[in-house]
């Protein structure tokens, strides 16, 4: 069965018209399924755990990335997780804006995105971890005055820019090479004078007196805090142009 | 290792860039090659090459297979494989190498120990396993 999880947002008549696409689109390849509104429920965990308990085969994010973000919360680290492992993946269909998720699955548009969902191209992929915080894409903050710990060494910027903790990259022009499936995070840093710094870590920690941590553009929270990357841990749908290998 | 214009050849499979507004301190430990471009204080390791540019800091002692120093290095500096360091390259510190080559320019303080040939023998072997 699939599980279609619609944002709140989508309540809105800006929305109407892709979400009636996308249902045609939907019960034309024959992927129709159940339909659970967060606008309605008051307890999304409970929710989204009750349908992998109930054998879900596809859980689907329509939304953004604030929706992929929710869904994961009550997957990972729950009693459901074995459940969800065995028998579950997370498919993505994007509808509006701060989607940057989905661009990294190769997923466009809501009618690729039911394409994609009728291929069923498979990725475990590592999940980055944040106190109680996960994140798929990457969390960033001003570089100025933040200070990055790495095992036995530490880097201090000075320089105004910014410093990205990223699990998968988002935009495919960016230069650098991020690997979702290799357990590690990359850090990349770069400043206004065009400067960058790049390594790689499975532990850091970071602190900025001034500036909050913005994690997958969706929540900001107060540092210091740890960061560490979970191996393999999300069984995902993606589609053939995704930004990794 | 090294191209015409003294730059690591395999730059893009950096492991590692530490860039000019960045400043490192403790012991930085690594498998792949490094760039320093920035300032680096306590102590630099890794199985592969170091490539340190011209306006870098680095207070550390250096143990790498080959290294390229352009910049400013105040600590020891041994490596397996060859030592390049340009004109603009400032050294206080031991060196201890197999191979050198010193540009015109560059400011050496300390003492240069040249690695035996069994040593050198043990680099080339190296070399040619890493070849196949």
């Amino acid at each position: 069965m699939n599980v279609y999880i619609y944002d709140d947002y989508l309540n809105k008549s800006r929305y109407t018209k892709a979400l009636n696409r996308m249902e045609i689109r939907l019960t034309d390849l024959g992927l129709s399924g159940k339909i659970i509104r967060l606008s309605t429920i008051k307890n999304i965990r409970g929710s989204i755990q009750n349908e992998i308990k109930l054998g879900a085969k596809n859980i689907v994010a329509v939304g953004n990335n604030q929706t992929i973000n929710k869904i994961i919360g009550a997957i990972i680290d729950t009693d459901v997780y074995g459940d969800f492992q065995k028998n579950t993946l997370l498919g993505i269909i994007p509808i509006g804006d701060d989607n940057t998720i989905a661009n990294s699955f190769g997923i466009k548009n809501e009618e690729d995105a039911c394409n994609i969902l009728l291929a069923r191209r498979v990725e475990k992929i590592d999940i980055g971890l944040i106190g109680k915080h996960y994140f798929l894409n990457q969390a960033t903050i001003e570089s100025s005055g933040t200070k990055v710990e790495i095992d036995k060494y530490s880097l201090e910027v000075e320089e105004r820019g910014e410093v990205k903790i990223i699990n998968l990259l988002s935009d495919p022009q960016e230069e650098i090479k991020s690997n979702p499936h290799d357990g590690l995070l990359d850090i990349y840093i770069k400043t206004r004078k065009k400067d960058e710094t790049y390594l790689t870590a499975d532990k850091i920690k970071i602190s900025n007196l001034k500036h909050k941590l913005l994690i997958d553009g969706v929540v900001e929270i107060e540092t210091p805090v740890e960061i560490g990357i979970m191996k393999n841990k999300l069984n995902t749908i993606v589609g053939r142009d995704r930004v990794f290998e | 290792m090294f191209s015409k214009d003294g730059k690591l050849e395999k730059f893009k499979d950096a492991e590692t860039i530490i860039g000019a507004s960045v400043k490192v301190k403790g012991n930085f430990q690594g498998q792949g090659n490094i760039i320093v471009e920035g300032t680096l204080e306590g102590s630099l390791k890794t199985k592969a090459n170091l490539f340190v540019g011209d306006k870098a800091k680095v207070v550390a002692n250096i143990e790498v297979h080959d290294a390229i120093i352009n910049g400013m290095v105040s600590g020891n500096i041994k490596t397996r494989g060859c030592l390049s360091i340009g004109s603009s390259a400032k050294i206080m510190g031991d060196i201890q190498c197999a191979e050198i080559s010193i540009d015109k320019g560059a400011s050496i303080n300390g003492q240069l120990l040249m690695t035996s040939d069994e040593d050198k023998k043990i680099v080339k072997e190296e070399k040619k396993e890493t070849a196949k």
